[in-house]
């Protein structure tokens, strides 16, 4: 069964990019939302393999979505990797490391996405 | 009145106001004599003439007065015996003369005159000679007198003198001690030999939060002033050297426990004779704080519009979004490849500004350097390969505690470097090795010393040291033809900064450039 993956930006012209990148190199199930608080909704719903979560947004931000997300048993075991344009080293945003799987810094090449993300989750490739 | 006697110097007017020209050298003293006798007057101003006085004679008391007030004399032989007025009230009104008052008078009487000595010295007379004269004792008496109203008015003068320079110094002393007081900017005053402080103006109490009482004698470090101690005494020995220090950046406590950002400008002072450092003290927390929130939000707002564009062109190049033709690929090649060049330039300034700001703080692991040298080798083989380059690593194995992933940074940047200058079919060599020379730090700790070496076409000898500045490329059409951003040696200098290493360059035209490294493999105790 193909992975489903839950894409949360605001920024409309980051998220297409990624999901038609995503689209060119895999088969993988998208969803997409440009807030923090429908992504809670959609993985409380869908429960996706993974999210792929930006961590500038407006009202509630990647660190509180993620705070959401790891509080509630449903979604808690759902692997979270962080986007993020900013330099700040994790440590200094008070995320605990634990809660996510890894961190992709703005700008990356899309086309490595896929290819990354099985990396960081550790699919097999050809998932 | 200037004096030409024999031993005396030139004056200035005393300050009955007269404008008397200077006497030609040679000629003594200007005496006026009043004596309503001719006989007398002939006989005085023969013996005085005689002597190279300069004398002017009148017969009348008023005339005498007039005279003197329009041309004050050096002293003035007074008879008492005169018709109409006599020398007494002569005396009297020249004493009551600014312009005449203190112009010495001696009296002359003649034997079997009556004569008041008392009323003599009450109007004003200094002296008294009786005819007739014994011309030797007058010319004494005289010579006595104009010595000593000289010395009166060379006294007067002196004193005018130093009063004023009283003033003088009591006013600048008023000046500085308000500029000191009232400066906006914290100033501190310590003794170079034992750091205590000897003055602090309130702006500084302010900084600090300290009491006077607490900071005066007492020394920096007692008040846990300095977050790095190390780096305020390094300043005071490059003071103490007679060398300048300013804009040096520390972090200070306050009593309170806030941190403040400061930015220092020192000097060395003499104070009563103790050797001072007079420190000036700039508080730029604030700043700070602006500049680092400035480069949040920058590196934010730059990076997100750029990963939408490389991201588009990407996908573009997959070619399944429409076919392009060749020309088009390659346009869109172009598109891409200055995006490339924007990203690594906004990446490599908001680096070096975060590297400035403090905000990178070393994170040292334990690695080795040969490790490292192989990493940066293998990272820029592609690059060589197809540059026709041949890279060469010739590493001791040495362990070290640094910013790992700061110093394969730098190897990268240097190979990457020597690669883009290198002509097809050279080498370039990457070496490390600890070394026997001592560092510049006063504790030697081991120390690596790394070069990479190239057969490019050199640096000149004046661009050796300011290719380490922000936006230096040897040639201005460089980051144009090597896709350079001219930041990278700026930043590889900052990063050996903050491992209190040394980073410099050697080359020679035509031949080959040499950089150099020496790296402490771990930081000083």
């Amino acid at each position: 069964m193909s992975k489903t993956v839950l894409i949360v930006d605001d920024e409309d012209d980051a998220r297409a990019i990624a999901v038609l990148a995503l689209q060119m190199k895999t088969d993988w199930t998208l969803l997409q939302t440009n807030s923090g608080k429908q992504a809670i909704e959609i993985a409380t719903e869908k429960q996706p393999d993974l999210i792929l979560l930006d961590m500038m947004m407006p009202e509630m931000d990647g660190k509180l979505t993620l705070k959401n997300l790891k509080e509630n048993t449903i979604t808690q075991n759902i692997p979270v990797i962080l986007v993020t344009a900013k330099v700040q080293p994790l440590s200094q945003t008070g995320i605990d490391p634990d809660k996510v799987v890894a961190v992709f810094a703005k700008p990356f090449r899309p086309l490595t996405l896929g290819e990354n993300i099985r990396e960081a989750l550790g699919w097999q490739v050809g998932t | 009145m200037p004096n030409q006697s024999a031993s005396g110097p030139a004056m200035p007017a005393a300050a009955t106001g007269s404008e008397h020209a200077s006497k030609p050298k040679g000629v003594r003293a200007d005496i006026l004599v009043i004596d309503d006798t001719p006989e007398n007057l002939h006989l005085l101003a023969s013996m005085l003439t005689e002597r190279n006085y300069k004398e002017r004679s009148v017969t009348k008391g008023l005339t005498g007065l007039r005279g003197a007030i329009a041309a004050p004399p050096d002293l003035i032989l007074l008879d008492i015996n005169m018709p109409e007025v006599n020398g007494y009230e002569v005396c009297k009104q020249l004493k009551q003369n600014k312009i005449t008052q203190n112009i010495p008078v001696i009296f002359i009487s003649a034997l079997g005159d009556v004569f008041d000595k008392v009323k003599a010295f009450n109007v004003g007379g200094v002296d008294f000679i009786t005819k007739p004269f014994q011309i030797d004792e007058v010319l004494v008496r005289i010579k006595t007198h104009l010595t000593l109203s000289r010395l009166q008015k060379q006294q007067e003068v002196q004193t005018l003198r130093l009063q004023r320079e009283i003033d003088d110094r009591r006013r600048a002393e008023e000046t500085f001690e308000k500029a000191f007081l009232a400066s906006p900017s914290p100033i501190a005053i310590n003794d170079l030999r034992d750091d205590t402080f000897v003055a602090v103006n309130p702006s500084f109490l302010r900084l600090s939060g300290h009491a006077q009482a607490d900071v005066l004698g007492r020394t920096a470090e007692e008040l846990n002033f300095w977050q790095e101690p190390a780096l305020y005494q390094k300043a005071l020995v490059q003071i103490s050297a007679g060398n300048a220090c300013n804009s040096l950046e520390l972090e200070c406590k306050t009593r309170q426990g806030d941190i403040r950002t400061v930015l220092l400008s020192l000097e060395k002072i003499t104070l009563n004779e103790k050797s001072c450092v007079l420190t000036i003290i700039n508080d730029i927390t604030e700043r700070k704080r602006l500049e680092n929130e400035f480069i949040s939000v920058v590196s934010h707002e730059l990076r997100t519009p750029m990963h939408s564009l490389v991201g588009a062109l990407d996908l573009l190049s997959t070619g399944e979004l429409g076919d392009l033709t060749d020309q088009g690929q390659q346009i869109l090649s172009v598109a891409t490849s200055n995006a490339e060049r924007l990203i690594r330039l906004v990446n490599d300034i908001l680096d070096l500004e975060r590297l400035k700001l403090g905000e990178t703080s070393l994170k040292r692991t334990h690695c080795n350097i040969e490790t490292l040298c192989n990493q940066a080798m293998q990272a820029m083989q592609t690059m060589a390969d197809k540059a026709q380059i041949t890279l060469t690593v010739q590493s001791e194995s040495v362990p070290v505690h640094v910013d790992c992933d700061r110093i394969l940074q730098t190897l990268t940047n240097l190979l990457s470097n020597a690669i883009k200058f290198s002509p097809e079919g050279s080498t370039v060599l990457l070496q490390a090795r600890l070394t026997g020379e001592p560092s510049d730090e006063p504790i030697t700790v081991p120390t690596l010393h790394i070069t990479v070496s190239d057969q490019g076409r050199g640096i000149p000898q004046d661009r050796l040291e300011t290719i380490f500045e922000r936006f230096q490329q040897v040639d201005a059409s460089d980051s144009r033809k090597k896709g350079g951003t001219g930041l990278g040696l700026a930043i590889c200098r900052k990063i050996l900064q903050q491992h209190s290493g040394k980073i410099w360059a050697e080359s020679t035209l035509q031949a080959g450039s040499t950089f150099h490294i020496h790296l402490p493999t771990q930081a000083k105790a």
